[in-house]
Order: structure tokens, then sequence, then C-alpha cells
């Protein structure tokens, strides 16, 4: 045969795939459940969920043990702090426990009897803070919130005190230190918890809801060939190459207008970081879009029922967000999940998708993720057509099965 | 029992798990291996030695005395020393850094001369743990550094060292995280992220097993097995389920306080009898979407989104106090939010019950709850219609 022509026959039989891929789709009320309301609902949902951002206003008790002039100070100028909110005065620490154990406080900030006289004496004061620790945003809050408090009362009260052992000359005049320090924060300036979070789990979803998405597909197919003998009705026959190809171009296409609402409106709608270039990230996101595709189509052997993807693969959802190092590191991982995470394209997707669209950065900066999506794009290609290969062995036994079963009738 | 069908519901239940790998998968497998995978990732408690970069515009002895004091911590490791500002942003872009550390020009003649030189450090929020943790370390250099630059100029004046320290810090907080002393990062996820996705699995597996009944049209048989009566049918059909949960449950609690000690600070019987509650619950729960939409795909769509959904509702860090009150209404109808909450009171702060006792009640609410939709499911049942 003239290899023009059996390339031209690949690429028709490509098309017919694509065109009865899409047909299918369209009239799979729940596979556009997957494929079109989970990337344009879930985003908001999440967004309104972290989108308060920044723990503000945390309730605390305070125990004033000393009852003084600079102890009062203290208590005032904890909370003109924008985290701290003094719920309650408390008489004694079993009151303020009982506050806590209520969950109407969840600091208590002790002041000790002596605290004036060590300040007068020139001595540290020692103040004990006790945070409520079963959430780690709050413990983080109040670390830094009284932080600043002391920088702010060691400026005041040193500055006083260097004066008065008649060293000014040491001092500058707007400065209470020699040396200033400045914090600075990249990427999530806010510190924001939806800021943090949103951009991954936008990858993620574009991830997790293809993968349903193929997966019911292919667990529907099944039932479908079962019921038919050994033939799925609504399929097209064409070689393995070709109809594994079709089907990722589908999908692609159809995931092309939700990457761009998902990675580009959902940011501005919501005032998320958005620094990085759309030549950037969506060139970045497309081997993902191919690799998730054709992992899908891998996995289509494992799915006997329609219904399988969820007992399958939801619950998936909440190990790949932690295993694409977005809240712990990666190297801090044992091998066994570095090595899970290596194979999954969302945790690449993750990586180079954050640092483009938070720290600005480009495909060049993250050659390391970009290759290794399109690595996972071949791998699983190859993967996706041995899974179609073995699908249609087994349907040809059922086949050959059901003829020879119908002959002896 | 006999006679109402009950034992022929259970045996029917117990044939119909075993036939399936679904079940097995579904309601062991997975929840023991999500447990597992959070235990063994977090197992390092803390993550240490996180790579940074150091940006040294000065090269005094006093900046690199900075420079090894940000070496010695054990937060960090100075895996580059940068020669300008761009250089270490394009570390921090392709993520070989979390954050890095500038010194200025003239530092040292500038803080020995009075003119207040500025130490900027710069972390990557991009990533919670390593960027917060990052911070703290940077900050903790620069008030050691600050410090010493004063302590040496006063000592040097003639002050006495020993009230230095008081001169300096007038006013010092003792934090201190009650009940988890070691700020372990795993006491806050393990539990409530293994918890919500047993949650889940739950929730899915009795909708598998209830609404499959209504897919393969065997649920006028499993009807008739229970003599037409829809709490045996239901309560037979459950129970054997509820019996594995409470078995991976169990196994899970000991996960956690047995080999993990995980802080309990109050009464494990209670935690157990939790989340034996948790199990019962979500069953009634995803029986309650069952019996409102008696179809597979349907049943299926909502538990998902609400079980991934309750993740956010139960651990991590955002406390729901601070989200929107609409959403925050929300996390009430999720059973694991109670469990959570029993956790924190019970095993984490050893509250006594009267503080958490509520809470326990709540997970009672649900079971009670999923009764008032059942005439519907017995209809859905009397006529099984499957709509893919």
């Amino acid at each position: 045969m003239n290899p023009f022509r059996k390339i031209a026959g690949g690429f028709s039989a490509m098309a017919r795939v694509f065109g009865n891929e899409l047909r299918t789709i369209i009239h799979d009320p729940g596979v556009l459940l997957f494929f079109v309301a989970l990337p344009l609902v879930y985003p908001i949902i999440y967004t309104l969920i972290y989108n308060e951002e920044l723990v503000r206003e945390i309730p605390v008790a305070v125990v004033d043990n000393s009852m003084t002039a600079e102890s009062r100070q203290l208590v005032r100028m904890a909370s003109a702090s924008p985290t701290i909110e003094i719920y309650a005065q408390c008489p004694n620490m079993a009151d303020a426990k009982r506050l806590m154990a209520e969950r109407k406080v969840f600091g208590i900030m002790e002041i000790p009897a002596n605290y004036s006289k060590e300040i007068g004496n020139g001595r540290s004061a020692h103040v004990t803070f006790y945070s409520e620790m079963s959430r780690l945003l709050r413990y983080r809050d109040f670390v830094s919130a009284l932080a600043d408090l002391q920088i702010e009362m060691t400026g005041e009260i040193a500055k006083q005190r260097i004066e008065n052992a008649g060293m000014e000359s040491f001092l500058s005049a707007e400065a209470s230190l020699p040396v200033r320090s400045q914090s600075n924060f990249l990427g999530d300036t806010q510190q924001g918890f939806a800021s943090f979070v949103i951009p991954g789990i936008l990858i993620l979803i574009l991830q997790q809801s293809m993968l349903l998405g193929i997966a019911m597909l292919a667990g529907t197919s099944r039932e479908r060939r079962r019921r038919n003998g050994g033939i799925d009705p609504l399929g097209v026959v064409a070689p393995p190459l070709a109809t594994v190809w079709g089907r990722t171009l589908c999908y692609t296409t159809v995931y092309a207008a939700f990457t761009l609402y998902d990675l580009h409106i959902v940011p501005l709608m919501f005032n998320l970081p958005h620094f990085g270039s759309a030549t950037e990230y969506l060139p970045f996101i497309l081997p993902m879009l191919l690799a998730t595709a054709f992992l899908g189509q891998s996995l289509a052997p494992f799915m006997r029922e329609r219904e399988s993807p969820f007992i399958l693969i939801v619950a998936t959802s909440v190990v790949f967000l932690f295993i694409s190092g977005l809240t712990w590191p990666r190297y801090a991982m044992m091998p066994l999940w570095r090595a899970l995470g290596d194979i999954i394209p969302a945790t690449w997707g993750i990586e180079g998708f954050v640092r483009i669209n938070n720290n600005a950065a480009t495909i060049a900066d993250n050659t390391r993720p970009y290759l290794w999506l399109w690595g996972l794009t071949v791998l699983y290609m190859c993967t996706a057509i041995a899974a179609q290969m073995l699908i249609e062995r087994r349907e040809n036994r059922k086949r050959t099965q059901c003829a020879g079963s119908s002959q002896v009738d | 029992m006999a006679s109402l069908g009950f034992i022929d519901g259970v045996r029917r239940e117990i044939a119909r798990m075993g036939s399936r790998p679904a079940y097995l998968i579904g309601m062991i497998i997975i929840p023991l291996a999500v447990t597992l995978f959070f235990v063994s990732l977090l197992s390092e408690g803390l993550a240490q030695r996180l790579p940074t970069a150091v940006v040294d515009y000065d090269h005094s002895p006093m900046s690199r005395q900075v420079t090894r004091t940000i070496e010695a911590s054990q937060l960090m490791d100075v895996r580059y020393h940068a020669e300008s500002y761009d250089k270490a942003m394009e570390k921090v872009r392709s993520g070989e850094v979390f954050g890095f550390f500038v010194i200025p020009a003239n530092f040292e003649s500038d803080a020995l001369g009075g003119r207040t030189p500025t130490l900027e450090y710069f972390s990557n929020m991009t990533y919670f743990v390593p960027g917060t943790l990052v911070t703290k370390g940077f900050k903790t250099v620069a008030v050691t550094t600050s410090g010493g630059v004063v302590r040496n100029t006063l000592v040097s004046l003639g002050v006495d060292p020993e009230r230095i320290g008081g001169m300096l810090q007038p006013v010092v907080f003792d934090i201190n995280p009650l009940a988890n002393p070691w700020m372990n990062y795993s006491i806050y996820l393990t539990p409530s992220y293994t918890m919500a996705t047993y949650a889940l699995m739950i929730m899915l597996m009795t909708v598998l097993s209830v609404c499959g009944e209504i897919k393969d049209g065997t649920s006028r048989q499993w009807l008739a097995t229970a003599k037409g009566r829809i709490s045996v049918a239901l309560l037979s059909k459950l129970l054997p389920h509820t019996i594995v949960y409470w078995a991976v449950g169990l196994f899970i609690t000991w996960v956690f306080f047995g080999w993990q000690h995980f802080p309990m600070n109050g009464s494990l019987g209670w935690m157990i009898a939790a989340t034996f509650l948790l199990a019962v619950a979500s069953q009634a729960f995803a029986l309650f979407v069952c019996s409102a939409l008696p179809n597979p795909r349907m049943a299926f769509s909502v538990c998902s989104l609400f079980g991934v959904l309750s993740y956010s509702f139960t651990g991590f860090a955002m406390p729901v106090d601070n989200m929107y009150g609409a959403i925050a209404a929300f996390s009430w109808t999720a059973p694991v939010r109670y469990w959570f909450l029993v956790f924190s009171g019970n095993a984490l702060n050893g509250y006594p019950m009267y503080y958490w006792r509520l809470y326990m009640a709540g997970l009672l609410v649900f079971p009670m709850l999923c009764w008032v939709l059942a005439r519907r499911l017995k209809k859905a049942m009397l006529n099984p219609v499957y709509i893919p």
C-alpha cells in the first residue's frame, strides 16, 4: 500500500474518531457534568470558600495580673493589631481557659504581676501567650502579630532607656535600632489563603475533571459492549493510534475554552495573583492537557462501569493536591511519594503554572516541569495505545465467544 | 428478626459485596491507602533545610557574619551566593530557592556609623509552608544581627552586658502552642484529611450499593427480601457495611493514637465512639441524598461534590469563622466537621465532655433525619428507572 495513502487513511480515521467522540460527549449529561460544569463552577465555589483570605480579629482573652498603666498600654497596643481582637479581660486563667474551651477565644495573653516592675527596672518582662492549636493559620498569625507588637514595644521602650542611659548619640533620629529589616513577600504578597491555594487547585480541577469524564466515557462504553456481545454500537472502527489521538485531540479541544477561563478569567474575577503572560502559561499547560487525556485513556481498562470513576478517581484529588508539593515541599517527601508525584501531570502543571502565574516566571525558567510534561505525554500515549489494544482484544474474544455460542444454538 | 427478612437481607447484601471488587477497593483499600499516605507523607512533621540564597553586596566581616548565621540555621540551607537581586530572583522563579536575604552595600559601615542600613529578605509565599518557614528563619537572623550590633556597641560604650538584654528587649512574648508544642504539621493534616476521605468513601459506597440496585433493576427483589418494609431493607443492607466501616475506623484510630502518637489528652473511648458515629452519619447523609435523587449519577455527583468540599470545611488551615456566612453555614451539614470538633476538643485539647457534647449529638442527628424521605426511595425502588 502507498505509504501516503496509509497516512491519509490514518488521519481520516482520526477525524472520524474525533467527530464521533464529540457527539458522544454532547449527548451524555453525566460526562458533560464533568467536562463542563466542573471546570466552570468548581473554581468559583473554591474561591468563595477561601476568598476571605486573611484571618483577622481573632478573639483573645487577656489575664492582666499587673493592672498597671504599663500593662494597659500593652493591651491597647495589642488590640490595635489587625489580627487580635480583645474579646474579654478575665480575672484569672481558669476563666480564660473556660472561654477557650467554649471556642469563644483562641488565644490567651497572660501579663505577669511584676510586668511594670520589670520594665521599670530595665529588665525584660515576660508575657505569656497561649495559642489554641486546632488550626495552623491562627497560630501563624498570632506569631507574626506578636512579633510586630514586640518590635513596636521595643522601639518605644528601648529608645527611652538608651536615652536615659545617656547614649542618645548612638541612635539615629528616626530609628530605635541600628539595623532595620524589611520583609518582602513574593507571589502571594498579601499572604492570603485563596491567592496561595487557588492557582494550584485550578490546575488540579482541569486534570481531575478530564480524568473523571474520560473514565466515565470508558465505563459507559464498556457497559454498552457488555450488553451488545462485545461491540460498542456507538464506537468507530479505527487503528489504535488513530483512535487514541482522535480522542485526545477531541478532549483537548473541548478543554481549550475552559483552560482559558480557569487560568485567565477566574484569577481576574477574584483579583488573585495573576502576573504571568498568557503566551507563557497556555503553551505550558498544553502538554499537561495532552498527557492527562492519554492518562485517562490508559486507565480505561479499569473502568468496568459508568459509575466506576466516582469510586476510583474522586478520592485521588486530595492525594494529588498534596503530592504536587503546593503545601509541603516535595524534596521533604518520601522517595515513593516523590516518584508518584513525578508521573502525575498536575504535579508539574501546578509547579510550572504557579511560578508563571504568581512569580511571573517564563517557560524558559521552567524547562524541567515543561520537559517532564512532554515526557509524560509520550509515556501515556504509549500506555493509552496499549490499553486500547487490550480493550480491542477483549472485544474480539467476546465477539468470537458470542458467535460460537450462537452457532451452537 | 428472621421473619422480617432481616437475616435474608443481610445475607443477600454480603453476597452482593463479595461479587464485585469495587466494594473491597472503595470500602477498605482506598481509606487505608489514604491514611497511610498522609501518615508517611508528613512523617517528618516539619520541613527543614529549605533551599535559600544570600545576596551580599557588602562583603565585609559583618556581612559574612550574617551569612554564617543564616547558614547555621537549622531551617535554612544556603544553596546559592547570588551576585545580585536579579540573579536571586531567577532562582526563585525557577523554584530552586524559596527565598533570599539581601545585605546592602556599605552595610557594616552604615551599621556602625548609625546610618541605619536595611536588611531585606524575600520569601516566596506561593508555597505556603516553605514560604512561612523561610520568613520566620530570616526574621530571626535579622533580629539577631540587629541585636548583635547594638550589644557590641553598647558594650564598647561601657554598659554592663547583663543589662543589655533588658534594654533591647523590654517585652518578650513566650508563645505556647497548646497541645502541639512540637508544631507538628501532621497533627493538623492527617486526622482531618484522613477522616474526610473516610467519610467521602462511605458516602460514595452507600450510593453505589443503594442506587446500584436501581441501576441493576434488582431493587424490587431487594424490597421483596425485606418483605416490603423499607426500614428492614435499608437496615439489612447498610448494617454489613457499617461493620466494615467500623473495623476500618478502628484501625485508623489506632494509626493516629497508637502508632503515630497523636496527642490524646481526653478520652480514647469517646474518640472511637465519634468515629463510629461518623461512619453511620455519613451513611445516613448518602441515604438522604439517594432518597432525594434516586438516580445513581445525580446521587454520586452530589455526594462527591459535597465530600470533596468537606475537606475545606474541616481540615487544613482556614478556620470556618473566617469564611463567608453562607458558606460557613454549609459546613454544619458535613458530618466530618463534627468529628473534627470532637477531635480538637477531646483528643487535642483534652476539654471535658461538656464542651463538645453538642458535636457528638450533632453526629446523631444525621441517622435520625435520613428517614424523612424513605418513602420516596421506596417508590423509586418499586419502579426502578435507570437514567444514565
